[in-house]
């Protein structure tokens, strides 16, 4: 059997999720439109483009974009050690947990200021 | 094909964020090329990894995300300090120093 | 694919790490303070565990000297001490990069004492919160609050923490990860100023955009010699194969010196992955062409985090740059270190010009500082050019193969290159701390931000005599005038360059030096011998009665007045001021009745720049410290003095360091 086969098979039934999913909304779903429905969702505020330097974007967004990222890249180091694990025995498993402890301090940090209370 | 293409694609990419961040008026745009280059760097690593048959270079690369990343944050937020004074992400307009 | 072999846990020096695990611990600790502590007794806690974690770095410095002393001089056989070379070379404490820290370390506590003023307005130079936006009612609300930003304690260890790594390592992605630990706090810091809150920001915009620009040229820098040190580095455990100059270097300069030569394009490889990484040292540096980012930063940035910067990041820096500039010559063929070392030269001539010429028509002090910083950096450059030189029964040879049992140092330049960063950083630090108690205030009497135009100092000396003396001196000891610490720093770069036989390099040096000393000695004539605005404008009143009155000559009115100096020259000074005020804008050559005619022309110069800005500028007000800034500014001209004087304190702990490897 061609090696590519079963990656040809998961395309074929991501694209029947897709379609199907959207085709069936169309086909079944009701059909009530407003002008809200119909506008570009952004996370519940106004849709871009602002009005002109008036519109102000909430902050929160950018907190928890750079918490996010903080917390994703822990985790990119957390993969290498969980793919070594037992070779890298109890000196890896020390190291680790210091590493998680230090990058629970600003967890602790942005928890007791606040960061966290949007989301 | 030859493997030291990628490191002519890594330069060339180089290249290209350094223009960007020479050339562009939006901070945003700026700092975008800044990221290019550092995944040009990435690219150099993993490459020059697989031409000497060691792994070093990805573990280096990993290193140079993680910066990227802890970059992102810190430089996100003055641009988004200096957005919210003056309405403007243009680095033309932070002039108020000169000479 | 290579082997995955079994894996040995390394061997992890922890004594060698002790000064950065406290700086560094502290800062950990300092960021559980601002979760946990309550919000009245969080700057005391955190002002008291930074001061604590430096002072102990320091001991812990000290201490490991001793140790690293011991170890180097310990006959073979007997038990070392103490092993420099942590990890393979992540951390390599050569006495050179312990007597960094150790400086960083000074520079820091320095720094912090500074930074932890609140002058008797009782407000410090920092927001209360950075984050609001300005001349919104949230900033008002804010203040009122009583918030205070005690973040910047935590990050300035930070910052010192990365400092002092930044120049202790040799394995080169760990220095990208230093200058990154070591510059986000400062890009951060540069925008907590309490006034002046537009500048402050886009002086933070500028160094991050700058900063981040050079760091990435760094790190393509190391990519690229990781390139060529796998290409020889052979043998042994391939899994080695790192970013470890030292290491790279060797197998090189082996290659070469058994007559063979480097594959094909790679030596080309190297110099660009060389030249690279000391293109984003530069950049730390402020060497020109990388320099355009200093004059802004400093200017924009609060005073007392420009203090700290300005001594402690250049000390990190140029450190960092001796020690990739040798390691890198050292596995590079002669005349493509010749090639390196031109570079450094024309680059040590192009900042030495740019620094003192562009400083010479500036207006605003912490401007002048500014491009002054770039001058000392085109000076510190000077004494680096020697960085590949073998010495030779005391005649330097250019860097060629070295004869049997020569090793290769630079030690003129490791102990040049030192006691300049220690002089040069607590004369720095000490006038920055002194811009923060020069203010201005308003038309109603209430105490604004720093008065940073010079027009607002004249007269300084009669109403702060203490604060001039010491800005004095420490603007003295920047221009290198003898009995200060800055005379013997600039003779030994400059020695340190005639060592390496580009002796021509140190008469432009002390041709700039000259230049730079005439600027300096405007700023100390503007402060003590100019009358303060406030009497020339009350004698302008007076003119007509006191013209009549016959003055003698004004010049001899002008120096009374500068040498009666304290308290009682109002009455002197004003029939002075009052025939000078009508001469002064036809010509200023009435001043020319000060003592050196060399300086009339600035001081003429300087007159008639600043009456075209404002006919009637106001004075600055002195504000007292409430301790720590005073403390440490005494301490910052005691220290000048002191290395001034008795240089061989200092001298002779760098000459223990010029035995080794840079």
């Amino acid at each position: 059997m061609n090696p590519y086969l079963p990656i040809l098979i998961l395309m074929g039934i991501g694209a029947v999720l897709a379609l199907g999913g959207v085709g069936a909304s169309a086909i079944i779903g009701p059909k009530r439109y407003n002008r809200a429905k119909l506008d570009a969702y952004e996370c519940g505020i106004e849709p871009t483009p602002h009005a002109l330097g008036g519109g102000r974007l909430p902050i929160k967004y950018y907190l928890v974009a750079m918490t996010f990222i903080v917390f994703d890249i822990e985790v990119v180091f957390l993969y290498p050690w969980a793919v070594d694990f037992t070779t890298l025995a109890t000196f890896g498993l020390v190291a680790m947990f210091a590493f998680l402890a230090l990058i629970t301090v600003p967890f602790v940090y942005e928890w007791r200021r606040g960061g966290f209370d949007w989301v | 094909m030859e493997i030291t293409n990628y490191v002519v694609l890594a330069c060339i990419l180089f290249a290209i964020g350094a223009t960007t961040v020479l050339l562009r008026r939006n901070a945003i745009v700026v700092f975008m090329g800044v990221e290019l280059m550092l995944n040009a760097t990435n690219l150099a690593f993993v490459t020059f990894a697989r031409i000497h048959g060691d792994l070093t270079g990805q573990v280096l690369a990993f290193f140079v995300m993680v910066v990227a990343a802890a970059e992102v944050v810190v430089g996100l937020a003055i641009i988004v300090t200096i957005f919210r004074t003056r309405r403007s992400a243009s680095v033309d307009d932070v002039n108020l120093l000169h000479g | 694919m290579p082997e995955i072999t079994a894996f040995e846990a390394p061997e992890i020096e922890w004594v060698a790490l002790a000064p950065l695990l406290i700086v560094l611990g502290t800062g950990i600790v300092g960021v559980l303070v601002e979760a946990f502590v309550p919000a009245r007794a969080r700057r005391l806690t955190q002002i008291v565990l930074t001061l604590a974690a430096l002072a102990g770095a320091l001991v812990a410095v000290g201490v490991l000297w001793g140790m690293l002393q011991d170890t180097l001089t310990a006959q073979p056989g007997q038990e070392a001490a103490l092993n420099p070379r942590v990890l393979g070379g992540t951390l390599f404490l050569t006495p050179f990069a312990l007597g960094a820290q150790g400086i960083i370390t000074i520079l820091a506590i320095l720094g912090v004492l500074v930074v932890a003023d609140r002058t008797s307005t009782g407000e410090d130079a920092f927001a209360p919160t950075a984050a609001a936006v300005p001349g919104t009612h949230y900033e008002d609300l804010a203040r009122e609050a009583g918030l205070r930003q005690t973040e910047i304690y935590p990050l300035l260890l930070f910052a010192a923490g990365g400092m002092m790594l930044f120049a202790s390592t040799d394995d080169l992605i760990v220095m990208f990860i230093a200058l990154e630990v070591l510059s986000l706090p400062l890009y951060v810091l540069c925008a907590t100023a309490r006034r002046r809150r537009l500048l402050s920001q886009e002086a933070a915009a500028k160094y991050f955009l700058l900063g981040a620009f050079a760091s990435a040229l760094f790190i393509f820098g190391v990519a690229l010699i990781y390139g060529f040190g796998g290409m020889v580095v052979r043998g042994g455990n391939p899994d080695a194969i790192g970013v470890r100059l030292l290491e790279v270097s060797s197998a090189s300069r082996n290659i070469l010196s058994q007559g063979g030569s480097l594959p094909d394009g790679t030596a080309a490889l190297y110099l660009a992955g060389v030249v690279l990484v000391v293109v984003g040292l530069l950049f730390k540096v402020g060497a020109v062409p990388f320099h355009a980012w200093t004059p802004d930063v400093y200017t924009g940035a609060p005073t007392p985090i420009t203090g700290f910067m300005a001594a402690a990041t250049k000390a990190a820096a140029v450190v960092a740059l001796v020690q990739v500039l040798w390691r890198a010559g050292f596995g590079m063929a002669p005349d493509v270190v010749e090639q390196l070392q031109l570079a450094v030269v024309v680059i040590a001539v192009l900042t030495m010009a740019v620094g003192t010429v562009v400083g010479a028509v500036q207006t605003d002090v912490k401007r002048l500082l500014a491009y002054s910083s770039i001058a000392h950096a085109g000076f510190l450059v000077t004494g680096v050019v020697g960085f590949a030189t073998v010495v030779d029964g005391g005649a330097a040879v250019s860097f060629v193969t070295p004869p049997e049992g020569q090793t290769i140092v630079a030690p003129d330049v490791i102990r040049g290159v030192l006691f300049y960063l220690l002089a040069y950083g607590v004369a720095t630090v000490g006038a920055f701390g002194v811009v923060t108690l020069v203010r201005e205030r308003s038309a109603d009497g209430v105490i604004l931000g720093e008065a940073t135009d010079l027009a607002a100092w004249r007269g300084l000396g009669r109403r702060a005599p203490w604060l001039t003396a010491a800005f004095a001196l420490f603007l003295l000891s920047m221009a290198g005038i003898p009995l200060t610490a800055g005379f013997v720093a600039k003779f030994g770069v400059f020695s340190a360059a005639v060592a390496a036989g580009y002796w021509w390099l140190a008469v432009l040096g002390v041709l700039a030096s000259v230049v730079a000393v005439a600027f300096y000695v405007r700023v100390i004539v503007i402060m003590v011998m100019t009358p303060s605005n406030e009497e020339t404008a009350a004698a302008a009143q007076g003119v007509v009665a006191v013209r009549d009155a016959g003055v003698p000559g004004s010049g001899a009115g002008l120096s009374g007045s500068g040498a009666s100096g304290r308290g009682s020259a109002d009455a002197s000074a004003a029939p002075a001021g009052g025939a000078v005020e009508p001469a002064a804008p036809a010509s200023g050559a009435v001043r020319t009745a000060a003592p050196e005619g060399g300086l009339a022309t600035a001081t003429v110069f300087g007159e008639e720049h600043e009456a075209k800005a404002e006919a009637a500028a106001t004075d600055a007000v002195v504000v007292g410290s409430r301790g720590p800034a005073a403390v440490a500014v005494a301490l910052c001209a005691a220290a000048t003095l002191v290395l001034g004087l008795f240089p061989s304190l200092v001298l002779d702990l760098a000459e223990q360091a010029t035995r080794y490897v840079p």
